[in-house]
C-alpha cells in the first residue's frame, strides 16, 4: 500500500461546514482515484469535526496536531499552531499530547489579527511577511485590540512610519502573545509551528526570536492537523487488524446533508 | 418555537443526587421566605458568603439575605446581563466583580422604581434594613459593594467588619500570634452584636446563640462525614452536585433546615454506595475541581465532563469546613470565642502539613491530599476574570502542584536509548471565563477543550506503567 498522503485539498471554510466537508471528501477521491468505499477509517478534526457526518470519529486538532507533528519531526516536543481563529501550544511526548494551552478568546492571539491588518492596508499575506522581514526596527503597537492595533497601524503610516517597520511591529505583537500562551507550557526542543501562521516567514521569525527557540516548520502546515487525523486513523485500523477484531465504523455514507 | 422547547428541555441539567436537584425549589423557597419576612416587619441584612457569623443572625431572628446567592441565581439563569449592563451605564467596570456588578446594578433599578425590576428572578432581591460587610480579607467587594448601593438607599445603614486569619509563610509559628486573632475576631464579632442589638432593639440571647453554635459544628462534622463518602469508586456525587449542595451549606448553616439536609444525603450517597450505582456507569477518569469559582450559567457543563466518562469526586471551592476533632479547639464557654477559634483553625488548618514539603503551600497542600485521597486522575481549574479573591493565585498553585507532586510513573527512553522510569504531573486544564458574565463563555470553545483535556487523559494512562 501507498505510504504518505496520496491527495489533499486545502481551502477556506466558510460558514456552512456540512456541505463544505461532502464536497472536500469528494475532490480528494476524486485526486486520488478511489471512491468512498474504498476508505478503511475516516477521522475529522478542526471545531467543525462534528459536522462531518460521514466521519468514523472526531478528535480534537490537539491530539492530530500532536500526532502529524511528531510524525514530520520524531524529535518534537512543543507544537505552537497559529490558525486563523485560534492559536495553541501543545507538549508531546512519543507522539501523544500531554499537556495544552489554547487562546481561543482573542482575535488579537491569531492569524485574524494578520489578516484584518493585511485587509486594511490592501496588501496579501505573502505580501505582509515579506515586508516584514525587510526591517531592522520594528516598530512597537502598543493596542491589543486588532481593530484599535489597525487603526494604530494607518496612523502611523499617515505619520511618515516605514511600512516594514509597522508590519514588523505587527508580527511581533502576534509573535509575543503567542509566546507568552505558550511558555504556560514547557517548551522543549524540538520547536514546531504548524498552521497557517507558519506560512508566514516574518511571523515565524518572530516567534523564534521571543521564544529563543529555532522553530521547524513543516512543507505543508496547513496539513498537519488533517495529516495527524489521518496517522490516528491508520493507527485505530493498525491495531483492530492486530488484535483481530472486526474495526467499528459509523454507519454512513458520503451525501450531501439538507441544510434549511 | 416547540422544537426550541423541546431541545431545551432534553438539555436539562442533570444531577447525580435527589438532594441537589432538591435545591432549586429549596432556594426559590427561601428567597420566597425573605419577601414574606420583609412583609411580617421582620429585619432583613444583606450579608456575604463565608461570613461565619449565621449563628449571631440567626440567634436574633434577623433574616440574611445573600447578594451573592442573588447574582449567582441571576447567572444560572442566564438573567444577569441586564443587571451588569445596568450597573456599567453607572460607569462601573465591567471588569469588576461580576456579583457585585449584578447586585449594584438590580438595586439600583429596584430603588428608582420604588418597587421590583420587570420579571426579576424567583421575585427579586428585596431591601434591606442594613447591610453586614465582611471583607475576611478575603476580597474588596466585601467591603466596597455595599458602599456602593448605598448610594440609592442612603438609609440603610452599613456595619463593616472584618475577620482576618494569619498569611502563610514557611516559617509562621501559628500558635504565637493565635491568641491576639482570637481576642480581635471575639471583639469583632462583639462589635456586630452591638450593631444588631441597636438595628433590632433586641438583646443577644447567649444561650440561643450556644445552642446554635453547637448545631453549625455539628453541621460541620456531618457535611465532612459525607463529602468524604465521594472518595468511593465509582462516586456516588461529583462537583455538579456539590454546586447545588453547598447552598445548604453556606446559606442555611446555624438552621435545623441545613442539618437535615445533610442527614438525608449522607443517607443517599450510602444508598448509591451499596448499590455500587457512580455518577457515571462507566467511570474512566476522576478529576478534581482544583479551585475557582463555577461558571453559574454553565454548569451543564459538568454533565459534558460525564458524558466524556469524567467524573469530579471532590472540589476544593466551597468546601470551607473541616471537621472538628482535626481543629482541636479548646473548651470555653463563651460562644464567640468558639466561633472565633473556628475561623482561625480552619483558615490555618494546612499550614502545619505545608511546611513539612519543601515547595508546599496551604492549598496546594489541601490538593494533594485530596488527589491522593479521592485517587485523582487530573485536575481542572477555572479562572473568572472579575474574581480576584478565587482566582488570582490559581496558576501558581497548579505550577507549584506540577513542580512539588508527580505522582505519574512513565516509561521514558534515555539519551542511550535505555528504558527508564519517570515520574510526570498530573493533566491539568485551566478553563477561562466567568461567574455571571455570560460574554465571557463560549460554549463550542470551552467543550473543544475538554474534548482535548480527555484525549490528554486518555494518553497519560496509555503512557503510564
Amino acid at each position: 500500500m501507498k505510504e504518505g498522503i496520496i491527495s489533499s485539498v486545502i481551502g477556506p471554510t466558510g460558514a456552512e461546514q456540512r456541505r463544505l466537508a461532502n464536497r472536500v471528501m469528494e475532490k480528494g477521491l476524486e485526486q486520488a482515484h478511489l471512491s468512498f468505499s474504498s476508505i478503511t477509517y475516516l477521522v475529522a478534526t478542526g471545531y467543525g469535526r462534528l459536522n462531518v457526518p460521514f466521519a468514523d470519529k472526531q478528535v480534537t486538532e490537539i491530539g492530530c496536531h500532536a500526532k502529524g507533528a511528531a510524525f514530520l519531526f520524531p524529535e518534537a516536543k512543543t507544537v505552537i499552531d497559529i490558525g486563523g481563529q485560534d492559536s495553541k501550544a501543545i507538549n508531546i511526548e512519543k507522539g501523544r499530547p500531554v499537556d495544552f494551552v489554547m487562546n481561543d478568546k482573542c482575535a488579537a492571539g491569531s492569524g485574524r489579527f494578520l489578516e484584518i491588518i493585511a485587509d486594511g492596508l490592501g496588501i496579501t499575506l505573502e505580501e505582509m511577511a515579506e515586508l516584514s522581514l525587510k526591517s531592522n526596527h520594528p516598530i512597537k503597537i502598543g493596542n491589543l485590540c486588532t481593530v484599535f492595533a489597525e487603526q494604530e497601524v494607518v496612523g502611523r503610516l499617515a505619520e511618515g512610519a516605514p511600512l516594514t517597520d509597522l508590519i514588523a511591529g505587527i508580527h511581533e505583537a502576534l509573535a509575543s502573545r503567542v509566546a507568552s500562551m505558550a511558555k504556560k507550557l514547557k517548551v522543549a526542543d524540538a520547536v514546531v509551528i504548524t498552521g497557517g501562521g507558519a506560512k508566514n516567514r516574518g511571523l515565524v521569525k518572530a516567534l523564534s526570536d521571543i521564544l529563543g527557540h529555532r522553530l521547524l516548520v513543516p512543507s505543508e502546515p496547513l496539513l498537519t492537523g488533517a495529516f495527524g487525523a489521518a496517522l490516528l486513523g491508520r493507527d485505530i485500523a493498525h491495531k483492530a487488524r492486530s488484535n483481530g477484531r472486526p474495526l467499528e465504523r459509523k454507519e454512513g455514507s458520503l451525501r450531501e446533508v439538507e441544510v434549511f | 418555537m416547540a422544537e426550541e422547547e423541546k431541545r431545551e428541555k432534553r438539555e436539562k441539567r442533570r444531577t447525580a443526587t435527589k438532594a441537589a436537584a432538591m435545591i432549586g425549589p429549596m432556594v426559590k423557597e427561601f428567597i420566597g421566605a425573605t419577601h414574606r419576612a420583609k412583609q411580617e416587619g421582620k429585619k432583613l441584612a444583606y450579608t456575604f458568603i463565608c461570613c461565619f457569623y449565621e449563628e449571631i443572625i440567626r440567634a436574633m431572628d434577623i433574616i440574611p439575605v445573600w447578594t451573592e446567592n442573588f447574582a449567582g441565581i441571576c447567572g444560572a439563569k442566564r438573567d444577569a446581563d441586564r443587571f451588569l449592563a445596568r450597573a456599567e451605564s453607572l460607569d462601573f467596570s465591567r471588569s469588576l466583580c461580576t456579583y457585585a456588578l449584578c447586585g449594584i446594578g438590580f438595586d439600583q433599578w429596584r430603588e428608582e422604581l420604588g418597587e421590583m425590576p420587570p420579571d426579576p428572578p424567583w421575585g427579586g432581591q428585596p431591601r434591606p434594613d442594613f447591610m453586614l460587610s465582611s471583607g475576611q480579607i478575603l476580597c474588596d467587594p466585601r467591603n466596597k459593594w455595599y458602599q456602593a448601593v448605598q448610594q440609592f438607599m442612603p438609609d440603610v445603614p452599613i456595619y463593616n467588619l472584618g475577620l482576618p486569619w494569619p498569611l502563610y509563610e514557611d516559617d509562621i509559628e501559628v500558635s504565637e500570634v493565635e491568641d491576639y486573632y482570637i481576642k480581635y475576631i471575639v471583639s469583632e464579632l462583639r462589635g456586630l452584636i452591638k450593631f444588631l442589638e441597636k438595628q433590632t432593639q433586641r438583646k443577644m440571647d447567649y444561650d440561643r446563640l450556644s445552642e446554635l453554635v453547637d448545631l453549625s459544628e455539628r453541621t460541620w462534622n456531618l457535611i465532612w462525614e459525607t463529602y468524604e463518602l465521594r472518595r468511593a469508586v465509582p462516586t456516588p456525587m461529583g462537583t455538579g452536585d456539590a454546586m447545588n449542595t453547598m447552598v445548604p451549606l453556606v446559606f442555611m448553616m446555624a438552621t435545623q433546615e441545613g442539618y437535615n439536609f445533610f442527614v438525608e444525603l449522607n443517607k443517599e450517597l450510602k444508598e448509591k454506595i451499596a448499590r455500587k450505582e457512580g455518577v457515571i456507569e462507566d467511570e474512566k477518569y476522576r478529576l478534581i475541581w482544583g479551585g475557582g469559582l463555577p461558571s453559574w450559567f454553565a454548569l451543564k457543563d459538568f454533565n459534558y465532563f460525564n458524558s466524556k466518562g469524567a467524573v469530579f469526586p471532590v472540589e476544593t471551592t466551597y468546601r470551607l469546613i473541616e471537621p472538628l476533632y482535626r481543629l482541636n479547639i479548646p473548651e470555653t464557654n463563651d460562644a464567640l470565642e468558639r466561633l472565633a477559634y473556628r475561623w482561625f483553625r480552619h483558615w490555618t488548618y494546612w499550614y502545619d502539613k505545608a511546611k513539612k514539603r519543601p515547595g508546599s503551600e496551604p492549598d496546594v497542600e489541601r490538593l494533594i491530599q485530596y488527589i491522593e485521597d479521592y485517587k485523582i486522575d487530573g485536575v481542572v481549574m477555572h479562572e473568572a476574570f472579575s474574581c480576584r479573591t478565587w482566582h488570582l493565585g490559581l496558576i501558581w498553585q497548579l505550577n507549584q502542584l506540577k513542580k512539588i507532586y508527580k505522582p505519574i510513573p512513565v516509561l521514558v527512553l534515555g539519551p542511550n536509548g535505555e528504558k527508564k522510569e519517570e515520574n510526570r504531573e498530573l493533566p491539568s486544564l485551566i478553563l477561562e471565563s466567568d461567574i455571571i458574565d455570560i460574554s465571557s463563555y463560549s460554549e463550542v470553545d470551552t467543550r473543544n477543550q475538554i474534548d482535548a483535556f480527555i484525549e490528554i487523559l486518555e494518553s497519560v494512562k496509555k503512557q503510564g506503567m
